[in-house]
């Protein structure tokens, strides 16, 4: 697969060699990193374990990106105007996949681990540039493929050969699209920002974008209302003749000229090659030179002057307090810590869990507008409805994604410690970073959810909120206890399995959690309500004492299972 | 003779912080430069300039009679870089690894693969040659690392902290090996805080301690009429405190009868 894949991204040799990449250098940077992410990092208790890697996890993974590509063909049908059809497509590909790069892969533009490696050695700027973002085109191809697929499929029974024939090109250019104008965006921000603050300032920017991406691509299309898309076409809104998707879906007027309903649509599929074309020269020829210089710079991390008298003794911090009040084995507390020092300070850390929490809200008005009543109505109705339980269930996203990504660091091979320390019970290290997790990301976001909820539903929900907050954290530590305990920034992130990972995390979780939730919603009976709550708690205290007592044994099984 | 190095008025800065502060500095053909200094000195720094990772800083510095601002590539070419905390691919082998080195300076397979086996052979590595280096030691890992540096022929050798996790043996091959190399005519450019060994291997040794060059010269002229070793020189120069103190008051926190 990697074989064809590196073919496939060096076919246009002639025009990476233009843009003043180095064929030999570029192809040699290519399969040596696609082969290092066949590999997987050994951990500290299996220096010996060389496995080949899971083909099972790849056909899932494929399978899994398939099923969500399903979504993205209801436009396809929705619309009777054709053009406007496959514009709905486009944007929505479009978001999402900016969206994906965003989240998932851009850190492979900006890695500085092999500067040391790499910078040293007689390669330019182009090559290095030209490397990372065909890397990561790789990666992406592996899920725009399976993901547009059954989109593929449709139109071509919709349209017939000339549709399937067809349907690929718009996809490439569509590709090249997100690939150079997102990383185009970040070489452009690393030549405007002071280098020491770059990554702070993409971390935010991450943060901030996948916020906005996320909130319009779900409740945007819900503010608008559905028969009215059906009659919609592209002669009502003009204006759309300037956005990329509009000129991708005007290339479908090179098998129907017919289609185009807007005057100069045949024209704007020419801009649709030509545009891929012209960021990707903007990017390579103006952007990507001193892509060396700014990236070794980010490292250079600011360095202050110490100052003596700021030297404050650790016992006056709030996580110090917490952590002696609220952990009783020393292991615990050290985890605690640890978990809490770090979570605050690790970029990538920062940057996947903290847009969950703006999701939560997201989720909770896309579903709220799913039955198309304008907003003022559905939100003068909310104290009638049940819709708290979904709030107040949505929040285990949160938690969820904190806990999935606090095993996970770039400097994973410090976990050491862990092992070289007399630790009799690593469970305890376990626990101190769940707690940590739960009082700093669950607890005060959940308090918030909870304030907001009593102030629309009124105290008689208490019993629910309750009930909500005890579910969802057993649910979380259930998911520890049977899929992943590893102890805290022991993991290397592998980017072969980034993007699809997520979708399927998604989906896992949410199933799960929709089960608890309309359980929930089934018992009407506040005693009812009141028996679930302690036996919720009482089986919440049998999954914390297994899992705070989690054994090396069990630790070690959790590492081979990788 | 011209020097094949020469570093004028370089200086750089993070932030707030002068990390190098106006250096001046010529390395001749052949030379071997002890370049020391103690932690945070600006040594590193220096090094990532001459070796085109760090590019943004104030002075000039020629390279083989090239700007290095104006020919970085043509001048890594000629460059040999080891890299202190055995920095690569460990999830290579070495065969790999090595054989991507080669290609990134453009060396045809049958030479990459002929020194490549020759080099290991002299380091007692070649029946590790295929397997991963994850899993390697310390030491073994340094070895990869010094061939790598060396597998194009460079006239220029940078070592940072070459001999770190190698054992006695591979010691005295690497100090014998930097004697070869300067028969040559390679100038190296040698950082370490193992005094002794710069002592003994180096032509000219560099001082360098908060940015700035505070002593440059031979060692005997360094000494000047004493008897002292590096070492005592360095301490001297760049200790602000008694040491001797310092190891007490540090000892004295774990010691039993505190507590």
């Amino acid at each position: 697969m990697n074989k064809f894949l590196l073919f496939l991204v060096m076919l246009p040799k002639a025009l990476w060699r233009s843009l003043g990449a180095d064929i030999e250098q570029l192809k040699w940077i290519l399969s040596v990193k696609l082969k290092m992410d066949d590999r997987k990092p050994l951990g500290f208790s299996r220096p010996q374990a060389q496995k080949k890697p899971s083909r099972y996890t790849s056909a899932l993974t494929v399978v899994v990106t398939f099923f969500t590509g399903i979504v993205y063909i209801f436009p396809l049908f929705g619309f009777k105007d054709t053009i406007l059809a496959l514009f709905a497509f486009y944007s929505m590909m479009l978001v999402l996949l900016s969206f994906m790069l965003i989240m998932d892969f851009s850190s492979v533009l900006v890695d500085t681990r092999d500067k040391l490696i790499i910078f040293t050695k007689p390669v330019n700027d182009k090559t290095i540039f030209l490397s990372r973002m065909l890397h990561i085109l790789i990666y992406f191809m592996r899920i725009v493929l399976p993901m547009s697929l059954p989109a593929w499929i449709v139109w071509g029974i919709l349209k017939g050969w000339e549709g399937a024939l067809w349907f690929p090109v718009p996809l490439i250019l569509l590709v090249f699209i997100c690939l150079f104008v997102v990383l185009g965006c970040y070489l452009l921000l690393l030549r405007l920002a002071k280098p020491e603050k770059f990554k702070d300032i993409i971390g935010y920017f991450q943060i901030a974008f996948s916020i906005i991406i996320f909130a319009s691509y779900y409740l945007l299309p819900r503010a608008t209302d559905n028969e009215m898309l059906q009659q919609m076409t592209a002669t009502q809104y003009p204006w759309i003749r300037y956005v990329p998707s509009y000129w991708l879906a005007a290339c479908w007027t090179w098998v129907e000229p017919s289609a185009a309903k807007l005057a100069g649509t045949q024209w704007l599929s020419i801009a649709a090659v030509l545009f891929p074309l012209a960021a990707m020269w903007v990017t390579i020829k103006m952007l990507a030179p001193s892509f060396i210089k700014r990236i070794s710079a980010i490292d250079g991390v600011e360095v202050h002057v110490p100052n003596m008298k700021k030297v404050k003794k650790g016992g006056s911090k709030i996580y110090y307090w917490l952590a002696n009040i609220l952990n009783s084995t020393n292991a615990s507390k050290a985890g605690f810590m640890l978990t809490w020092l770090q979570t605050a300070r690790s970029r990538t850390f920062k940057m996947r869990v903290y847009p969950s929490f703006a999701y939560i809200f997201v989720y909770f008005f896309y579903i709220l507008l799913s039955d198309n009543r304008p907003f003022a109505e559905v939100w003068e109705s909310l104290p009638q409805s049940g819709t708290y339980l979904l709030l107040l269930y949505l929040s285990s996203f949160a938690i969820m994604n904190a806990i999935n990504f606090v095993t996970i660091s770039e400097q994973y091979k410090a976990a050491w410690v862990y092992y070289s320390s007399p630790v009799a019970t690593p469970g305890h290290i376990l626990g101190g970073a769940f707690k940590a997790m739960w009082v700093k990301y669950y607890l005060p976001f959940f308090t918030a959810i909870a304030i907001f909820v009593i102030y629309i539903w009124g105290f008689s929900v208490v019993l629910d909120i309750l009930l909500a907050m005890v579910n969802v954290t057993m649910f979380a530590l259930c998911i520890l206890r049977v899929g992943y305990r590893h102890l805290p920034f022991s993991l290397a992130e592998q980017i072969k399995t980034s993007g699809a990972k997520t979708i399927f995390r998604v989906i896992f979780v949410f199933a799960l959690i929709g089960g608890l939730g309309i359980a929930h919603h089934l018992i009407h009976f506040w005693w009812l309500k009141l028996l679930f709550l302690v036996l919720s708690s009482i089986f919440l205290w049998l999954v914390w004492d297994s899992y705070h007592n989690t054994d090396w044994k069990s630790i070690r099984m959790a590492e081979d299972a990788l | 003779m011209q020097p094949i190095i020469t570093i004028n008025g370089l200086s750089k800065s993070y932030g707030d912080k002068q990390v190098l502060n106006n250096i001046h500095l010529e390395v001749y053909p052949g030379q071997v430069i002890g370049y020391i200094g103690p932690n945070g000195a600006g040594k590193s720094t220096t090094v990532k300039i001459l070796t085109g990772v760090i590019q943004d800083y104030t002075g000039t510095v020629t390279v083989a009679g090239m700007d290095l601002r104006d020919n970085v590539l043509e001048i890594k070419k000629i460059i040999g870089y080891v890299p202190e905390l055995a920095e690569l691919y460990d999830l290579l082998t070495p065969r790999e690894y090595l054989s991507f080195i080669g290609k990134l300076y453009h060396m045809p397979d049958n030479l990459i693969e002929e020194r490549m086996t020759k080099m290991l052979d002299s380091f007692g590595l070649l029946p590790n040659i295929d397997q991963r280096m994850d899993s390697f030691s310390k030491g073994m890992r340094q070895k990869v690392l010094i061939t790598s540096g060396l597998i194009h022929n460079p006239s220029i050798v940078i070592l940072d902290e070459p001999l770190s996790g190698l054992d006695a043996n591979a010691v005295i091959l690497v100090k014998e090996l930097l004697q070869r190399l300067k028969q040559e005519g390679k100038t190296i450019f040698y950082c370490s805080h193992m005094m002794d060994v710069v002592e003994k291997v180096s032509d000219h040794i560099i001082l360098i301690d908060k940015g700035t060059i505070i002593a440059n010269g031979t060692f005997s002229e360094l000494r000047g009429s004493g008897t002292e070793s590096l070492e005592q020189i360095f301490s001297k120069l760049t200790a602000a405190d008694n040491l001797g103190e310092k190891a007490d008051s540090f000892a004295s926190a774990i010691s039993n009868k505190n507590s």
